[in-house]
């Protein structure tokens, strides 16, 4: 047996990386592993409901009470249902003017907020007001502001001699649908004005420069630097609201519960009123399942026109 | 290999029944100790002193007597169904109840049966009323306790009513339009909810159908009978008492704006439960002097008629301890407990046991005593049929209210008709 001396020298004593430890820290598997807790919490709170949705949509299912499969029984019914359409109609109208309005007016107060003037933040935060006061105390506040007897303009039309007793807002069919669009429109204006102005706050000044020495008109800048730039942006908050707007549920519920004869309910307020006012779950859920295709359709056709096109 | 077997099995068996002696102990052992607590789940009731008296005297009361806390949840209001319907779903929740109209039949799969304590009581307290039976025995099955009607009735100013030269208030809805033009000239029009509410649009759309001979579904609970002459004649009537006598915003009212515009004295005639008469006492008195209650009119049927509001008391199924929750019921529902509870609500509560009909609680506000005797005349949407899943079905669909609504926004007789006609065909088809 023969022995070699070692140098006396100090050698550090390699660091223990477990075999666990490498692995995790392998680029494919560390990102799986960040992915999964998220998938996870979709699948149960999001998937998972969504799957029974589907289920009970296919059956029969009074509420405490066995389902029986049925198909698309349920559906069949809805198509003959004459408010099934009416509530159809009615989401279509809410969302398509709701959304314009609020993407419009969203674009000027984000134009107008990213000025420079006095009290710049301060007004700024409090333009996030409608936003975050929860949305039934606020509706709340509606009820009263479009009350007959009590409302600032309807006392401002009798007190000026325009109308006595002037327009009711919630009885009267038309009125009902335009008042609760400007109370959503008040509402989501803030998340579009905030999230375009960030969207505006990443264009570089050097290119409106650069516009202006080319002899670019105000509108110019808008219509050739602004627009195109902020499109990304438009389509994401467009889709948050359309997706939001279309589902809508607390306003109506609190204003008119889908009145004046169900000129107000929508696919969430009607599938809600015959699921748990009618006890009819099965219902219900293909009611509120049959928001999924046009609102799908709406997103795929959005994404087709919006797409930044790839110069 | 044989005996290996049978000597396990022999073993398993000696074992499995000491297991289960023991366990069987263990269970009567759990059966016979009482719970610590039990929840009893309620909707705040518009009148406070009555959710504070059960929360404060009552449960106390029982906790000193049998050692369980009565835990009195209550749900804000127009919310208790889905609640309900959450604990009937998912089996966890309250081991009590309040229950209204038709659901102790909705839930019925999952709400204990009380019938020997609800005759008990009955025989008790000197009988029920006849009508409530319609909402709480299911397949010949009680499934729920009677506590007692919110009935809404007519609320009118007296003075305003006296100033148009009439004195009592009008026996017939013919006489009440007369009156109701008469007021309107003079700036007090009716408002009368037509809208989406949970209560105040049934409370008066239904008896009015019925007063003129209408209905919705035949005795059997199948046939369509919306499609009459009777029915064209309640909504022409409607439409007219709407016109003459009322302004557009009630189409679009909900259960709290008739409240509101009659203590604002905007309208000199609604129909509600007692809440106005007692909020306008207690906060608007000089509008609390002037305000009278009186029973629904007659039709052209002779007859007058009112919606049966009825809250009771059920048990679920999945309750810690069913018995447990039984005996509070019978002690909640003994005179010496409920009737203190009859009375901090000032009879808004009219009971569905006979022996309350003499009680001080009716003199101590005798404008009270109409909701004591719309009792008798007083059912369920969708009667004479038997109450049903499809009826629910129609209720939340608003299919009669719609039906008035429409006309009174100006549609024809004969289309709001064709459209009721058409959703309750769809609705009640044999399944």
């Amino acid at each position: 047996m023969s022995s070699t001396t070692l140098p006396a020298v100090y050698i550090p004593k390699p660091r223990r990386i477990s075999g666990f430890r490498r692995w995790t820290e392998r680029e494919d598997v560390f990102s799986w592993l960040m992915i999964i807790p998220p998938v996870l919490f979709l699948l149960l709170l999001v998937g998972y409901p969504f799957v029974y949705g589907i289920w009970l949509s296919l059956e029969d299912r009074p509420v405490a009470h066995a389902g029986k499969f049925v198909g698309l029984a349920n559906f069949i019914a809805d198509f003959h249902d004459p408010v099934f359409w009416q509530v159809v109609q009615n989401t279509f109208v809410y969302t398509f003017f709701a959304t314009v309005l609020k993407m419009v007016g969203g674009l000027g107060l984000a134009l107008v907020m990213n000025q420079d003037f006095r009290f710049k933040n301060t007004i700024r935060a409090m333009m996030l007001l409608p936003f975050i006061v929860p949305t039934v105390l606020s509706t709340i506040a509606w009820m009263w502001l479009l009350d007959p007897a009590f409302a600032p303009v309807n006392w401002f039309l009798r007190w000026s001699g325009i109308a006595n007793p002037g327009p009711s807002w919630l009885g009267n069919p038309r009125l009902a649908m335009m008042s609760l669009i400007i109370v959503n429109v008040w509402r989501g204006l803030p998340f579009y004005g905030i999230t375009l102005m960030a969207g505006l706050q990443t264009i570089s000044p050097e290119l409106y420069e650069a516009a202006t020495i080319d002899g670019a008109s105000t509108w110019d800048r808008f219509v050739y630097v602004t627009l195109p730039l902020l499109k990304p942006v438009i389509f994401i908050v467009t889709m948050f609201s359309v997706i939001f707007t279309f589902a809508d549920f607390q306003l109506v519920y609190v204003l008119t519960r889908g009145g004046p004869a169900n000129a107000t309910h929508l696919f969430a307020t009607y599938a809600f009123d015959v699921a748990m006012g009618g006890g009819q779950l099965g219902m219900g859920a293909s009611i509120a399942l049959a928001m999924l295709p046009p609102l799908a359709l709406i997103i795929i056709a959005m994404s087709l026109y919006m797409k930044p096109h790839k110069s | 290999m044989a005996n290996i077997i049978r000597a396990a099995s022999r073993r398993d068996v000696l074992s499995i029944t000491a297991i289960s002696a023991m366990g069987g102990l263990l269970g009567a052992a759990r059966a016979h100790a009482a719970p610590k607590s039990m929840t009893l789940m309620h909707e705040s009731s518009f009148i406070p002193p009555y959710d504070a008296y059960m929360k404060t005297t009552l449960a106390q009361a029982y906790e000193k007597a049998t050692g369980i806390k009565i835990n009195y949840d209550t749900v804000s209001v127009g919310s208790l169904q889905t609640r309900v319907t959450t604990a009937a779903e998912t089996g966890s929740g309250p081991d009590l109840t309040c229950v209204a109209f038709n659901w102790p039949y909705l839930f019925d799969e999952k709400l204990v049966d009380v019938s020997d304590i609800a005759e008990e009581i009955g025989k008790k307290g000197g009988g029920w009323h006849e009508n409530i039976k319609e909402a709480v025995i299911v397949n010949g099955k009680w499934k729920a306790v009677p506590f007692g009607n919110i009935g809404q009735l007519m609320n009118y100013r007296i003075d305003w009513f006296n100033e148009v030269g009439v004195k009592d208030f009008p026996e017939t809805w013919d006489e009440l339009l007369e009156a109701g033009i008469k007021l309107k000239k003079n700036d007090h029009p009716f408002g009368f909810e037509l809208g989406h509410g949970f209560g105040d649009n049934h409370g008066w759309l239904y008896p009015l159908l019925w007063s003129f001979g209408g209905r919705e579904v035949d005795t059997d609970g199948k046939t369509v009978a919306i499609d009459s002459a009777e029915t064209a004649r309640a909504i022409d009537f409607c439409r007219n008492f709407y016109e003459k006598t009322m302004f557009e915003d009630v189409l679009g009212w909900t259960d709290v704006s008739n409240n509101k515009a009659f203590l604002a004295e905007q309208i000199s005639c609604t129909n509600n439960a007692e809440s106005i008469l007692f909020v306008a006492k207690k906060d608007f008195p000089d509008i609390g002097k002037v305000t009278g209650q009186a029973q629904n009119p007659k039709g052209p049927t002779g007859q007058r008629f009112h919606i049966l509001n009825p809250w009771s008391h059920s048990v679920f199924t999945y309750a810690q301890d069913v018995k447990a929750a039984k005996d509070f019921l019978v002690w909640l529902m003994d005179p010496k407990q409920v009737a203190g509870w009859y009375d901090v609500a000032v009879s808004y509560y009219a009971p569905f046991l006979n022996m309350f009909d003499q009680s001080p609680m009716w003199t101590a506000e005798p404008r009270n005593l109409p909701y004591r005797d719309s009792l008798a005349t007083s059912h369920l949407p969708g009667w004479p049929a038997p109450i049903s899943r499809p009826q629910s079905e129609s209720v939340a669909k608003y299919v009669v209210v719609d039906m008035f609504a429409k006309a009174c926004a100006g549609k024809s007789t004969k289309e709001v008709i064709a459209d009721a006609k058409a959703q309750l065909t769809q609705i009640f088809k044999p399944a």
